[in-house]
């Protein structure tokens, strides 16, 4: 029998393929697409009828927001869309945390995204039944919020990072010092992992492309080798134009770590953190971290293309500050909506076209209080098809 | 003017070691080692106070040969008649003009053969490091207290004009390398039958001129060592060597006249310039060499063969093999399958000394060239993979020691691993020492810490130490150990240092420094004011810049107020592209912080900056935003334009749904929550065999199967479960006779309308057609209905999850 349902599936799979190959797109269509993009799901015959009745009126915008009210948008779609974030391994298939917990919770209840990097905030499901209450040492309570299939879309509640896991006020900085960032991040190494994955993840770059070795090196740390294997080259040609401008912004970190058998993300304000230090002897004269004070080189020179606040002052203390240098540049914005365009569109903006919607979406991710169900609802309305 | 702070040392030295430094100097044939000087035994008078005693044992035994000083400088020859062997007292009065007890290495002696004076060894250096340790261990303790450095005023240069090498090795690819190419290459390049660096005949133009560039004087083309070789040195000329230093000189005055003048910008701020070897030299640091039997430092910079200068008969010279070459600022590098190798009888004076003290150290200064080798041999004292007396070895993070004792075999196992957690190793330079004593066997040292890792084997005896081993640097002897990286340093102790004289040698560090005093005088109206570095050579690439300070050199002089900041380091007229450490520098040097003595740290921290033409040729200056009252404004050049952005190729509009989103959508069409626990427990064994993303080009049959697992899961909790398959199939009773349900088309109606009302949707035309798989649930249905009166008595709900899994599985949940 079971091959026999091979064969029926496969078959059912290319009428389907053929199907939507030769269709149509009519307003219940697109109205399915939307749902399906948004959602993760397809949608019942009721929602599928208020939304095409939306999208037949011009109103695709209210039928995307229709879509959002699915607990699948929450469940699925968001939680998929943030978990390889919280992971070096960049893996979809990690437990619920509390970075993903945070974006949902931020995303469900219109906060402004720009402030995911720097704002003292935390999302918990306080009132879930048989879930444990949130720990700082543990995942158990995100862990069981997933295994129990937990509606996202309601049960999270917006609490504050200081006031459940012990980090002062300012010295908490979003989903920065979330436990699943810090976990992944703030581990062992030398909290550079911080400051490249978020980049990564929030500014759509990776080190190579803000590579600059024309800026002034004095920050580097001394555990980068000078002349590696012996060729100093290789520092004056690479590593130097990562680290010159990463080593000043990740000094930012200086006072945070993962204590792996307390589990948990430590802040020791006004000591930096050993790892700072590792490797001193690489190159005794770098640069020895005295503080988290940190600098963005970045604004002169060719990455100031990023698009940096003029109205911030480029430098501060600790990673509050660091973080809403990052979260309030151009790139930043740039980056939330094209993730959501590939999420949403299920390709890179990828010509003209593309590019001026992502630009107008952007302008009013920007001016409309960094609300990303907007973007989300903005974007499915670009891409339900003709 | 000059002014004393730490240590007086001879410019002729400084002037030597430049010279071997830049590999210069005919090729001078060697004489043979002579391990013991071939004169009579001593048997004038006896030593009449204990400081001849010393000279006797420590500088006289080693000059007395006659192939040696003894041959012009003995009783009846030549004077000064230091090397007498009738009267070693009439000997001692005679040295004593010829040395500098307090500071060896000024010693008229030193100098003498330091400037090619009967240097016994081929390289002039050698042999002056040589006797500078004689002289040293004459002098004992006295040679160690008050060092002190002159500071020399430089000599004042304008920063001129000057050429700098194009990054483009086109123009050497037409002019220069056709030549080396036709007459070099059977040495000079890579694939040669005996490969000799640098390799500026290498077939690959790039490469040949990366080795070039250092043997070209873009300023003055007839100094360059390309030609000099040619014309003043005979070195493998292919015809006539004048006319072929000619055909050499063309090539480069080509080269040189297509590299444009690169003017110096007159707005810049700009101390007066000078050259790395127009700076004092700095001492190193002392180190600690009581017990040493062997020494590399690796002055020489030219040739096959790395000197051991340790001054302790017979040195234990080693000979490059493969892959070996000089890196600038003293050192050599060892590439895969190269090494640098003693005789075994040189050798045998380790074996000798350590058996006979049961201890020693194995100090040295590494760079791995990368932290993935292993079974790397840095040091070795073998024969062969599986024999050994003393080995330390990388092995990727880790340094590795073996030592044969009574605790261990013959090849030194178990061996000693330093704790993989700490990456110890690291692809930096970094200082080595392993020492072994009776107590704690084998301990390893990086950068001058102790790593605390403990010996398991615990000490033993050296007492079967074999001596017809040999001394091998970046391999075995066997060539089966490869290392790779660059030695700067080794030495072979024949005590075990403690952990307080092995951070004495680190601490000293390894290479020659140089004060470099940037004359600003004409800016700040200081008398005799610089701005001083502690400049070196960090490696065939780079130069060092350290501990920038402002000084003057007249101890009267004060600063009174003077703003300096954003300072740079030019050169050959420009300032250079990377490495600008000192951009950001804001500081006032001021009357409270200045001191006469040393002037005023300006920063604390070091840079590199790329090497361009040479430490011959290369000359620096600084530059200055602001100095005192003179300023200059930096404008940072506009960022490049965005390159306007590329259209993608065109990509499906549709996609597939990843993992979850197939769980939840067949959660949604059957109802059945994704808790439920067969599918949960389905699901998470097939979840990361399902889709990841979107794209639909990336569909694998694979996942097709795990999607009709969950699929099957999924439809079997529907049908199983009454009180959702009631909802879901109003009106059917599963528990009745497969005729009874699937026997009609108004029957099969009440089965699978809810299935394709749920899973296909109501009228969406990019779902599939509806009557085309409506055929095909009838048709399954009929063919799974035909088993008659053998139909189990579940065989409805059998047949209702294969029609329920048949359309859940399908595109129908897949595309979106």
């Amino acid at each position: 029998m079971s091959a026999r349902l091979g064969r029926l599936t496969c078959a059912a799979l290319a009428l389907g393929v053929l199907a939507i190959g030769v269709a149509q797109a009519g307003s219940r269509e697109q109205a399915k697409r939307i749902h399906d993009r948004i959602a993760g799901v397809p949608p019942s015959a009721t929602v599928l009828d208020q939304m095409a009745a939306e999208v037949a009126a011009g109103r695709p915008l209210a039928a995307a927001n229709i879509a959002m009210q699915s607990s699948a948008f929450y469940n699925v779609t968001l939680k998929n869309f943030v978990s390889p974030w919280t992971n070096r391994e960049q893996s979809v298939f990690v437990p619920l945390n509390d970075y993903t917990a945070t974006v949902i919770g931020m995303v469900r209840d219109d906060e402004p995204f720009d402030s995911a990097l720097s704002a003292d905030i935390l999302y918990t499901a306080p009132g879930a039944a048989g879930v444990p209450a949130y720990s700082p040492a543990n995942n158990d309570h995100y862990d069981q919020l997933e295994q129990r299939g937990a509606d996202l879309k309601t049960v999270l509640v917006k609490q504050t990072q200081s006031a459940l896991n012990g980090i002062p006020a300012a010295a908490t900085a979003g989903l920065l010092t979330t436990r699943a960032a810090a976990q992944a991040f703030f581990i062992a190494g030398t909290n550079r992992a911080m400051f490249r994955f978020t980049l990564m993840n929030h500014l759509c770059r990776d080190m190579e492309q803000v590579q600059d070795t024309s800026r002034p090196p004095d920050r580097i740390r001394q555990d980068v080798s000078r002349s590696p294997g012996g060729d100093s080259r290789i520092f004056l040609n690479n590593c130097i134009g990562c680290h010159s401008g990463m080593d000043p912004l990740a000094q930012a970190f200086a006072f945070y770590h993962y204590d792996e058998t307390l589990a948990r993300i430590v802040y020791t304000s006004g000591q930096v953190q050993p790892k700072y230090f590792n490797n001193a002897d690489n190159f005794r004269p770098g640069y020895p971290t005295p503080d988290d004070h940190w600098d963005n080189y970045w604004r002169k020179g060719p990455n100031q293309l990023i698009g940096w606040d003029a109205a911030l002052p480029g430098s501060g203390n600790g990673a509050k500050s660091m973080g809403q240098e990052l979260a309030r540049s151009d790139s930043f914005a740039q980056c939330q909506v094209e993730k959501v365009f590939k999420t949403v569109c299920f390709r890179a903006p990828a010509d003209a076209n593309d590019r001026a919607r992502v630009q107008i979406i952007k302008s009013g991710f920007r001016s409309g209080g960094y609300k990303l169900k907007q973007v989300f609802a903005e974007t499915a309305a670009y891409c339900m098809g003709d | 003017m000059a002014r004393a702070i730490h240590m007086i040392r001879p410019l002729i030295l400084l002037a030597a070691l430049s010279l071997a430094a830049c590999g210069g100097g005919a090729e001078t044939k060697e004489n043979p080692v002579v391990s013991q000087a071939p004169v009579p035994d001593y048997t004038g008078p006896a030593s009449t106070s204990p400081d001849v005693q010393a000279f006797k044992i420590n500088l006289w035994e080693n000059v007395k040969a006659s192939n040696r000083c003894g041959g012009c400088h003995n009783a009846t020859g030549q004077s000064p008649r230091f090397a007498r062997n009738d009267d070693v007292n009439l000997a001692y009065q005679d040295a004593l003009t010829l040395v500098n007890l307090t500071q060896p290495d000024q010693s008229r002696l030193v100098s003498k053969v330091g400037g090619g004076h009967n240097c016994w060894l081929a390289a002039n250096s050698a042999c002056a490091d040589t006797m500078t340790v004689w002289i040293r261990n004459w002098a004992g303790a006295v040679a160690s207290g008050g060092r002190t450095i002159t500071l020399q005023a430089p000599v004042v240069h304008d920063v001129g004009s000057s050429k700098s090498f194009p990054t483009s090795s086109a123009l050497y690819a037409s002019t220069i390398h056709p030549v080396v190419k036709q007459y070099c290459a059977r040495c000079h390049a890579s694939n040669a039958g005996t490969p000799q660096a640098p390799y500026f005949a290498d077939t690959n133009a790039d490469a040949a001129y990366g080795a070039a560039r250092t043997k070209i004087n873009l300023d003055t083309t007839s100094l360059s060592r390309l030609v000099v070789r040619l014309r003043d040195e005979f070195h493998n000329c292919w015809s006539d060597c004048a006319s072929n230093a000619n055909t050499m000189l063309q090539q480069v005055d080509a080269f040189a006249n297509g590299v444009p003048v690169t003017q110096v910008d007159p707005q810049l701020v700009t101390s007066k310039a000078l050259s790395l070897f127009e700076g004092t030299v700095a001492a190193g640091g002392n180190r600690y060499e009581s017990s040493i039997i062997a020494l590399w430092e690796f002055k020489t910079g030219m040739g096959t063969t790395a000197y051991d200068t340790s001054g302790m008969e017979p040195a234990i010279n080693l000979n490059f093999s493969g892959d070996v070459s000089w890196v600038g600022g003293w050192g050599i590098k060892i590439g895969t399958g190269g090494k640098a190798q003693g005789t075994s009888s040189a050798s045998k004076k380790l074996a000798d000394r350590i058996k006979a003290t049961g201890e020693y150290s194995i100090e040295a200064w590494v760079a791995p060239a990368n932290v993935v080798q292993e079974d790397a041999w840095v040091v070795s004292y073998s024969g062969g993979p599986a024999a050994r007396n003393a080995t330390l070895a990388q092995r990727e993070y880790q340094y590795q020691a073996q030592t044969r004792s009574s605790r261990t075999d013959a090849n030194g196992a178990p061996v000693m691993l330093t704790n993989a957690a700490d990456r110890d190793a690291q692809a930096s330079l970094q200082h080595v020492v392993l020492t072994y004593d009776p107590t704690n066997g084998q301990r390893i040292y990086v950068n001058g810490v102790y790593t605390g890792d403990a010996d398991r084997a615990g000490g033993g005896g050296l007492s079967d130490w074999d001596d017809s081993f040999a001394l091998v640097l970046g391999n075995e002897t066997s060539g089966t150990r490869p290392w790779s990286g660059v030695v700067r340093l080794a030495a072979v102790h024949s005590r075990a240092l403690n952990a307080t004289q092995v951070r004495q040698n680190f601490d000293a560090g390894v290479g020659e420094r140089y004060f470099m005093l940037f004359n600003v005088t004409h800016l700040t109206n200081m008398a005799q004011s610089y701005v001083m570095f502690e400049v070196s050579q960090y490696d065939s690439y780079g130069y060092l810049f350290d501990k920038p300070s402002f000084i003057s050199l007249d101890p009267a002089a004060r600063p009174g107020s003077l703003p300096l900041k954003g300072m740079r380091i030019g050169m050959n007229g420009t300032e250079a592209k990377v490495g600008q450490a000192y951009v950001p520098l804001d500081a006032t040097v001021n009357d409270s912080n200045y001191s006469p003595a040393t002037g005023q740290p300006l920063a604390s921290i070091g840079t590199v900056v790329p090497l361009e033409k040479g430490p011959d040729n290369d000359q620096f200056f600084l530059t200055f935003e602001r100095l005192a009252a003179s300023t200059h404004t930096v404008t940072e050049p506009a960022p490049p334009a965005v390159a306007p952005p590329v259209n993608l190729p065109p990509q499906s509009d549709i996609g597939i749904r990843q993992f979850e989103e197939i769980s939840a959508s067949m959660s949604a069409m059957t109802t059945v929550p994704t808790t439920q626990t067969e599918v949960k427990a389905t699901y998470e064994l097939v979840k990361q065999a399902l889709p990841q993303n979107e794209n639909v080009e990336g569909f694998l049959s694979a996942q097709q199967v795990g999607i009709a697992q969950l699929s099957i899961e999924y439809c079997n909790a529907l049908v199983e479960d009454s009180s959702l398959r009631a909802t879901y199939f109003p009106g059917v009773d599963f528990n009745a006779s497969v005729a009874a349900v699937f026997g009609s088309a108004g029957a099969r109606d009440q089965v699978f309308n809810p299935l394709l009302d749920r899973m296909l949707g109501l009228s969406v035309g990019s779902q599939p057609d509806r009557a085309a798989v409506r055929s095909e649930l009838d048709a399954l249905s009929v063919k799974l209905s035909a088993c008659g009166a053998s139909c189990a008595a579940d065989r409805s709900k059998t047949i209702a999850k294969a029609s329920c899994g048949a359309v859940l599985g399908s595109a129908v949940t897949l595309l979106q």
